[in-house]
């Protein structure tokens, strides 16, 4: 996708100009945090799951060479090609020359973020393959044209009835009823053909097992699986973050991602593959291509940003952040939205591109407390806020701004003073009505939404006069 | 080439951080895993099992049976009680082909709109409710997710507490994994719009579990 990150702003007028978007972001989240508070009440082990997981990532990290050094010697044995790529355009080079070298026509592909996020489309159309998403989230916004707006449910933004009049208006044998259950049969009638005659498969992983060579796919609609076994090769992008030591080192995250994600023990399909078809199997591919993909995670090593190659993709941080709930995924402008993508955007593609992102969040630490690896995002949002000013990147009047805050923050009488005429300016303009629509020069804040009126007085001369 | 490039940038980032004996530290940090998994005594292994099974979320039913050799009339009955055609697609392990299916026709793979298939789990787990299932010569996968109806034969002695111990079970190993491992707890579902749960979306709509208890 082409990133918009740069013009944030507009990007966030238009969303919340938006008339169903809210709606459709309201009905989702609301629905998503609830469940996951429900199922995390009931895993009385889940803080002990939450520091083990963060130590196992921890610890992977620390060995990263070593893990997957194993990791490619196993999957080697088990029949696998591994191939690296250092940037999206190797690892698209890669994808697209696999295609041709194969005849490719068709590909079947299982939605994954590392995909979106080195242009796997573009490497498919490059190849001229055909591209048939298999996700119905995925499916949807395909047929819509739409960028993904989250990274667990891509279609986010959808309402159920947009979704129906885009079934009606693309599907062979659309549904009659508008009913959700009417319009996943409908995707499904359209997509199973599809699944069976492809020539290529192409997914991500959830995991890579470093002592077996394995990968793991976790779906709840099992089509990673219909679309990876038919056909005769299947091609595996992934980021070299996604490494675990050994198979139940992966079970300790397995619990942890459905949990924090969708509010599940588990995903209904859980699958563990092992290189191509084997003697006597009568299905599964007859090729399988891994490519490890690094884009700027090797970087993030030596950085400040190491702790963000702890995230498992789940998107509780996305479903609790108070931004995101009002603008939505397209807002970012980036692969990855939301608080994760506010770190990684600026860390894949330069922070001068994505300056509004670390910005557009109130730090109100919500994302942390959900995040089931435990990842500092606010302290990392704050350092690039700081990286930012460090380089010159903000505007002269946010310098100002920030100088003459600094002023008066160091002289408490002064402080005061100015809080104290602030304070009395605002009560003004609210005039008794509780609540002020519009302050000179902060049109900007007050065109959307009003202030409330100020107590009597700053809490310093409430302090004084209670005392 | 790119894969010395990127290995010698994160040995260099890690050059203080590389633990001196890498298995150990990694084995210490899974040492205790009731610690962190969800445990479920004094209820018992099948007890749980079939409460997970059968909860809201994972949607399955379970019947026991006492033995293999009243599956095919098991079998008729759902057939009958959901007015299916009868026809399987009968996973061609040697301890299914060799039930009596005489009045049902058995083939032995699914086709694309397939309406049921049996097949034999090799274990499952107690902690979700899932079964595991092993591809082998007469294991295809496919058997497992393209019916709509997915009746699955379990027998009482393989299920296991958690999945580490079906890993356990199966062997950890490279050399002990089969082309793949599918861990399936329930039905194929998603929540992709609008968050609403719905079933049967790309996988079976149904799951029927046959517990054999000899």
């Amino acid at each position: 996708m082409k990133q918009t990150s740069h013009q944030f702003s507009e990007n966030v007028t238009r969303a919340l100009a938006e008339p169903t978007l809210k709606i459709a972001l309201d009905r989702t989240t609301t629905l998503l945090r609830t469940r996951r508070a429900k199922v995390i009440d009931a895993f009385p082990e889940y803080a002990k799951a939450r520091e083990t997981a963060q130590k196992i990532k921890d610890h992977t990290l620390d060995n990263l060479g070593h893990y997957l050094r194993q990791f490619e010697e196993n999957a080697i044995a088990s029949g696998a090609q591994v191939y690296w790529a250092a940037t999206p355009a190797e690892a698209r080079k890669t994808v697209t020359d696999i295609c041709k070298a194969e005849g490719a026509k068709t590909a079947t592909r299982v939605k994954s973020m590392l995909g979106e996020e080195i242009g796997i489309g573009e490497a498919l159309a490059d190849a001229g393959v055909e591209r048939i998403e298999t996700d119905l989230a995925e499916h949807i916004i395909q047929l819509a044209g739409d960028p993904p707006s989250h990274i667990v449910m891509p279609a986010m933004h959808k309402t159920q009835e947009q979704v129906a009049e885009l079934f009606a208006a693309k599907h062979k044998e659309p549904s009659e009823e508008q009913d959700v259950t009417s319009l996943v049969g409908s995707a499904r009638r359209e997509l199973r053909a599809k699944f069976m005659n492809a020539d290529i498969s192409i997914s991500g992983a959830n995991f890579l097992i470093a002592d077996t060579g394995s990968f793991v796919t976790v779906t709840n609609e099992g089509n990673a699986e219909l679309t990876t076994t038919p056909p005769k090769t299947h091609i595996v992008t992934v980021g070299i973050e996604k490494i675990v030591p050994s198979l139940k080192h992966a079970a300790v995250f397995l619990r942890l991602l459905s949990r924090a994600a969708i509010g599940t023990e588990i995903t209904q399909y859980t699958t563990f593959f092992n290189g191509p078809k084997r003697d006597g199997d009568r299905d599964g591919p007859e090729n399988l291509h891994i490519v490890l993909v690094d884009n700027h995670r090797s970087d993030m090593l030596s950085d400040f940003l190491r702790p963000m190659l702890r995230c498992i993709r789940c998107g509780a941080c996305m479903n609790h952040c108070p931004v995101y709930a009002a603008v939505g995924g397209h807002a970012y402008g980036a692969v990855y939205p939301g608080p994760m993508g506010s770190v990684l955007t600026p860390a894949m593609t330069g922070l001068k591109g994505s300056k509004d992102l670390p910005n557009a969040c109130t730090l109100n630490g919500r994302c942390r407390e959900v995040c089931p690896v435990n990842i500092p995002l606010t302290d990392m949002l704050r350092a690039l806020r700081a990286k930012q000013f460090d380089e010159g990147m903000p505007t002269p009047m946010t310098k100002w701004a920030l100088r003459l805050w600094g002023v008066m923050a160091t002289r408490p009488a002064l402080y005061r003073f100015g809080t104290g005429v602030s304070n009395m300016a605002l009560r003004l303009l609210a005039r008794g009505r509780g609540k002020i629509t519009s302050v000179p020069l902060a049109g900007g804040w007050t065109r959307t939404r009003d202030l409330p009126e100020p107590e009597a007085g700053t809490f310093m001369q409430q302090y004084k006069k209670r005392r | 080439m790119s894969r010395d490039a990127i290995l010698r940038k994160i040995d260099n980032a890690n050059a203080v951080r590389m633990s001196s004996d890498v298995a150990a530290a990694a084995a210490a940090l899974i040492a205790e895993p009731d610690g962190y998994r969800a445990t479920f005594a004094p209820q018992s292994v099948y007890d749980r099992f079939v409460a997970k099974a059968t909860s809201e979320t994972v949607t399955a039913t379970v019947e026991d049976i006492a033995s293999l050799e009243a599956l095919p009339e098991a079998v008729a009955a759902y057939i009958a009680n959901n007015e299916l055609v009868p026809r399987i697609a009968l996973q061609p392990r040697d301890s299914l082909t060799e039930l009596n299916w005489s009045g049902f026709e058995t083939v032995d793979q699914a086709q694309m709109n397939e309406t049921l298939a049996v097949t034999f789990a090799d274990a499952a787990i107690a902690e979700t409710g899932s079964l595991v299932f092993r591809t082998a010569p007469d294991a295809p996968v496919l058997l497992n997710f393209l019916p709509l109806h997915h009746l699955v034969v379990v027998r009482r002695s393989s299920i296991l507490p958690h999945m580490e111990d079906a890993f356990d079970h199966f062997g950890t190993t490279a050399d002990a994994q089969r082309r793949s491992l599918n861990v399936i707890t329930g039905t194929s579902g998603t929540a992709d719009i609008e968050a609403k749960n719905v079933r049967g979306a790309h996988g079976p709509r149904f799951m029927h579990i046959y517990c054999v208890t000899d």
